[in-house]
């Protein structure tokens, strides 16, 4: 959120965009993170639990994270043309829980979306808030494909000054 | 803080709940998958287990890397703005830490067992940064051992992660579930 903490609403659907995932990059992904056979080799892949080969997880979340920051910079920019300061966002603690809930394969197209669910001031760190975001990825049949619940920090524009 | 939906995140609702509602597994009987014939099967895991996993320098040009890839913030991209940002240096993304942690569960644990693919992960928390230069290790614990009820060829292990900077201090941690093959189904 490239918002001041408080100017940021709750229930609100963010659109992060879309990303195809190839074969190739889905192998060079799990060569260098996941190498397990269903990741890397889509002829041993075919005797796997997905019938063929299929992205990481932990690829599926990261290109998530690639459209989140895609989305706040340009929302940033939007901001700085209309002659307002963007808000700070901060690092993440955690992520409360994330699902894998079908494959993502060779050629399929993967849309993000992001929702903040909740926000609180921080007690342990003063000048901050904390945010919940809910990202689900979808595929190009609409079927939920990755979810997960993510807390980051954003920066109070009282504390700002 | 709030979720605008209750029923989610499922905290109580198990792997178990998330594979009932996936029906994508395409086979019903392991017995024919000869790339993990010769693994450690589900049956062959003990609760407790704990397996030391290797460890890995997270060097600044891997920082760069990964973020210019993943997560280009300007904290992961840039000293200056990394120096006077929360982290107080340049730091690896948190997703990179856990990428840099699969990589260690995969090469030590997960290729030698009959690993079918993860379901999610929870709890995970990012305890402080990995800055350029540390030396992360791992070390993973299961947690959790049960059968599929739907899928009863599989069976779904809850592993503990923990990873450890090279000053001993905990870095992040998560909780991990993932589907491992039986040798048998559980007969009718």
């Amino acid at each position: 959120m490239t918002r001041w903490f408080e100017d940021i609403e709750i229930g609100a659907d963010w659109p992060l965009g879309s990303h195809a995932f190839t074969e190739a990059e889905i192998i060079a992904f799990a060569t260098a993170y996941d190498p397990q056979y269903f990741h890397i080799d889509p002829e041993a892949a075919r005797h796997g639990p997905f019938g063929g080969l299929v992205a990481s997880g932990w690829h599926t979340v990261s290109v998530g994270q690639r459209h989140m920051v895609d989305a706040l910079g340009a929302e940033a920019e939007r901001l700085r043309a209309q002659g307002r300061e963007p808000g700070v966002p901060g690092p993440s603690p955690g992520v409360n829980a994330a699902e894998f809930k079908a494959p993502v394969r060779p050629g399929d197209t993967i849309t993000y979306t992001l929702r903040v669910t909740g926000k609180r001031v921080s007690n342990s760190l003063p000048g901050w808030g904390l945010l919940t975001n809910i990202i689900e990825a979808t595929n190009q049949r609409g079927e939920l494909v990755y979810r997960a619940e993510l807390v980051a920090f954003s920066k109070l524009r009282e504390a700002a000054g | 803080m709030g979720s605008a939906n209750p029923a989610w995140p499922p905290r109580k609702a198990g792997p178990a709940e998330w594979l009932a509602s996936r029906g994508r597994l395409t086979y019903t009987s392991t017995a024919m998958n000869p790339v993990t014939a010769h693994r450690r099967h589900f049956e062959d895991l003990a609760l407790g287990e704990t397996v030391e996993l290797g460890a890995v320098t997270v060097t600044k040009d891997m920082i760069f890397a990964f973020a210019r890839e993943f997560d280009p913030l300007p904290f992961h991209l840039d000293e200056d703005a990394a120096k006077r940002s929360l982290l107080g240096g340049l730091a690896s993304s948190g997703w990179q830490t856990g990428a840099l942690t699969l990589r260690l569960l995969c090469d030590g644990f997960l290729n030698s067992i009959a690993a079918a693919g993860g379901l999610g992960f929870s709890d995970l928390k990012w305890r402080q940064p990995v800055m350029a230069g540390d030396t992360i290790s791992a070390r993973a614990t299961i947690a959790g051992l049960r059968r599929s009820s739907h899928h009863p060829e599989l069976g779904i292990m809850t592993l503990d992660l923990v990873v450890l900077n090279q000053r001993g201090e905990p870095v992040m941690t998560m909780s991990l579930a993932n589907l491992v093959e039986a040798r048998e189904g559980i007969p009718a």
